[in-house]
């Protein structure tokens, strides 16, 4: 009963501390314990997620409001547009557009270090965290209000933002094909046991859906401590057709790659760990002819 | 009870029919003329020794008793001989035990399918996960000629335009490419990897290997995966045991693609060639000389409101595009008949039937169900609907598409018009719940139709028939039931729990929706 009360206690505390740090113009930067949860969500079940039904219904407007064009009429859509404009039945969502698309994905960005970290260094292009833990993500939200408001002059931390998504099934609801340059996944839960190996992050048909939503010449980013998981991700991925692994010297020229290395939480934990990290980086290559 | 068809395939002018876990064949008079019987079952039935009594559950029990073993509890012995056993180690009644194999467990054949030439028909039964192929000599008689244990469960399969490839479809979302008859030379092998062209296929992985840790507390630095790995040295026998267990299918078998969802629906589509700056590549891949140049394409549905379009082997691992609109679960997908092969419907969960183009990903148009389904059952009988069929065919010099709801007593024919919308023709009510529909190629204008339906039963107490044939004549639609099988037997199967096996596409609908 005492556990109880004192369980309860604490959640209450939690939820009052999210609630305030949800406030308008509080540039506090959130605490990690207010928002921990468990450490693995399924993501075969089904949760209550929310996505859209096709990437052109995704209203971008609120995670980078900065880039939001202001459309004083109904401008005539965009070519790219999947709905024939007379058609006005089968588009039942217009979101407000913004100027430029989503480039740079970190799937499973946890915390979001490498999300705050990567933002000053491409200003010019949408870098998007997608993350499965709701309170994880809640806490990549508020972290960005709190970076974009300590920085309100410099106008940094615009150009990020971080959604709640199951990447393993919705990532075409979000990104149209070849959309992307950059694919993160730092530090993947390993699911050591074979059974589970089924909902490792990356697997053959789940690099089809990687190729799909980069453009050809993009690239993927990997890094992980667990030397089992590294081999099973470069097996993976030298086996698919559409990826080739990028060299030694390409690699560590990269600048994204240092601040894979150093800024994840998870590289963090590693470092202080003294411990290995595996880097491995794949890029997108041309579809054959066909 | 007697159970109903609940499948109907025609393949040249025979007609399979399914029930449970049987097969019948009738001539295109509708006379029955053979049929096949799971094999495990007729081992019961016979009373002979064969290996699959011996195996059976209860070995104690006496020959004679056996006998009457309903089919559902003789797929214990197949598909779940462990688990039985222990249940059997307590004492228990013969009838308890009888009603204790879940539903979802019995070898229900669950999908039917045919080559394009009739030679060959494809089952799938569910709880075995089992693909049967069938020599049919063309006069309605089969000849069992292999029977293939996938992984996890078919949900549906196609078969490729050369009609010598299956593609089956999974639970787990999942794309399997099989040969439709297995080379008679290959030699099992636990890679299924095996053609140098088909490199989307799955690298042999740690899995088919005996699984040794290779993280070390060396190499494992966070407290999370510190725990994983022990966890995972505890649990490394135990797995050992299990993996020997559940081994690889010993058969030729390519992984092709997959979604990380439940996979409802398969089909294969054909367009024309691109002509790209590649073409110099293509010439090297030999183009096969007078073909024309057209290219395959997989397309899968899933229960995640997702249709992905991939190209076909050898280059599946290239997603070319997605149709994407639907908001609930998609069940059924077509492509057109007739010259109209860019164009794809899909039905499911949703109010609407969308109607695309696949090539590029388009939402073409969309054509009510829900609407037409109140006209059946009341504005407050249907809030929401479940498609299970989407049955295109040539009709009176169109393109005509059948549509079958779920529970719904009504067979619901829209047409294909020129312009690529879908118009809703006619309401056909049918004196059951109708769970199948082909056609039968006729001279006429219009094929004659076969409908399998879930009986349902009037208030004196009589069924209604459970196969139908459907003609359209100038009065209206003619109506004649096939010849009760009565052969097909008692079934030792309760309502609710048939009726759980036979209309379960509701059920892909997600619990949020309902609210
Ligand atoms: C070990 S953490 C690594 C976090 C971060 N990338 C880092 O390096 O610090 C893996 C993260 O992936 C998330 N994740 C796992 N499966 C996911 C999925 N299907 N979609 C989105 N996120 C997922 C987990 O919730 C977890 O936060």
């Amino acid at each position: 009963m005492g556990g109880d009360k004192i369980k309860k206690d604490r959640r209450q505390k939690r939820e009052d501390y999210r609630a305030a740090m949800r406030q308008e113009g509080i540039s506090e930067l959130p605490r990690k314990k207010f928002y921990r949860q468990r450490a693995h969500a399924n993501p075969f079940s089904d949760h209550q997620l929310i996505y859209p039904p096709h990437p052109d219904q995704m209203d971008w407007s609120s995670l980078y409001p900065d880039y939001v064009i202001d459309e004083p009429h109904h401008q005539e859509s965009p070519p790219s547009s999947e709905v024939p404009p007379d058609n006005s039945e089968l588009a039942p969502l217009k979101p407000k557009r913004i100027s430029k698309d989503v480039e740079v994905a970190d799937i499973g960005c946890g915390f979001g270090g490498l999300l705050v970290a990567l933002a000053p260094t491409m200003p010019d292009k949408l870098i998007l965290g997608l993350e499965i833990r709701v309170s994880v993500t809640q806490f990549v939200e508020d972290r960005i209000k709190a970076l974009r408001a300590q920085n309100q002059d410099a106008r940094l931390y615009r150009n990020v933002g971080v959604l709640r998504a199951n990447t393993m099934k919705f990532l075409p609801n979000f990104f149209r094909k070849g959309q992307l340059t950059k694919v993160f996944i730092c530090f993947p839960d390993p699911h050591f046991k074979a059974r589970k190996h089924k909902q490792r992050i990356v697997s053959t048909t789940l690099n089809s859906e990687y190729a799909y939503v980069l453009r050809p010449g993009g690239i993927v980013y990997t890094i992980t401590d667990v030397l089992d998981l590294h081999e099973w991700i470069v097996q993976h991925f030298d086996a698919h057709p559409s990826f080739e692994r990028i060299g030694e010297e390409e690699q560590e020229a990269d600048p994204c790659v240092g601040i894979m290395r150093t800024e994840t939480e998870e590289g963090k934990k590693v470092e202080r760990h003294k411990g290995q990290k595996y880097v491995a980086l794949y890029r997108r290559l041309e579809d054959p002819a066909w | 009870m007697i159970l109903p068809f609940h499948l109907v395939k025609v393949c040249g002018d025979i007609v399979f029919a399914a029930q449970g876990c049987d097969i019948h064949s009738f001539s295109s008079s509708l006379r029955h003329i053979s049929t096949w019987k799971y094999p495990a079952l007729k081992a019961d039935e016979s009373n002979g020794a064969s290996k699959e009594t011996q195996d059976s559950p209860a070995p104690e029990e006496p020959p004679a008793k056996r006998r009457r073993v309903e089919p559902g509890a003789g797929s214990e012995t197949v598909t779940n001989g462990e688990e039985a056993a222990s249940e059997n180690g307590r004492p228990k009644s013969k009838k308890a035990a009888q009603y204790d194999v879940p539903a979802n467990e019995r070898p229900f054949v669950q999908g039917l399918y045919a080559t394009t030439d009739g030679r060959h028909l494809i089952a799938i039964t569910g709880s075995d996960k089992t693909i049967w192929v069938f020599e049919h000599d063309g006069a309605g008689n089969l000849k069992q000629l292999s029977q293939r244990a996938m992984p996890k469960r078919p949900c549906s399969l196609t078969l490729t335009r050369d009609n010598r490839t299956i593609l089956s479809a999974d639970k787990f979302g999942d794309v399997y490419a099989l040969p439709l008859l297995p080379s008679t030379t290959a030699t099992p092998s636990s890679a299924p990897a095996t053609q140098p062209p088909s490199r989307s296929s799955t690298p042999s992985t740690p899995a088919s290997a005996p699984f040794k840790p290779q993280a070390t507390e060396l190499t494992v630095h966070t407290k999370r995966n510190l725990k994983a790995l022990e966890n995972q040295k505890i649990s490394l026998d135990r797995k050992a045991r299990q993996e020997q267990a559940s081994q690889r299918p010993q058969f030729e078998h390519t992984l092709l693609l997959g979604h990380v969802s439940m996979l409802t629906a398969i089909c294969v589509g054909t367009a024309p060639a691109r002509t790209t700056s590649g073409d110099a590549a293509a010439g090297q891949e030999r183009e096969q000389e007078g073909s024309p140049k057209v290219r395959e394409y997989i397309i899968t549905a899933d229960r995640d409101e997702h249709i992905r379009v991939s190209r076909s082997m050898p280059q599946a691992h290239v997603i070319e595009g997605f149709c994407l609109g639907h908001e609930d679960f998609v069940s059924r997908l077509c492509v057109a008949p007739g010259g109209r092969e860019e164009l794809l419907i899909s039905g499911g969960g949703d109010d609407y039937l969308f109607v695309w183009d696949w090539v590029r990903g388009q939402l073409l148009g969309k054509a009510g169900v829900l609407e037409h389904v109140k006209g059946v059952a009341g504005e407050e009988g249907a809030t929401k609907v479940a498609v299970t069929r989407v049955f295109p065919c040539r009709w009176e010099g169109g393109v005509g598409v059948f549509v079958v709801v779920e529970r719904v007593p009504a067979l619901f024919r829209y047409e294909l018009l020129k312009d690529n919308t879908l118009q809703h023709r006619e309401t056909i009510p049918i004196p059951g719940n109708p769970l199948d529909v082909d056609a039968l190629g006729t001279s006429g204008i219009s094929p004659r139709l076969l409908v399998a339906a879930y009986p349902s039963t009037s208030s004196e107490g009589s069924s209604s028939p459970s196969l139908i044939a459907l003609d359209k004549e100038e009065a209206g639609w003619r109506q004649t039931p096939v010849e009760d099988l009565s052969a097909g037997g008692g079934y030792n199967i309760g309502e609710i729990e048939l009726q759980k096996i036979l209309y379960s596409t509701e059920s892909l609908r997600k619990l949020s929706d309902f609210d």
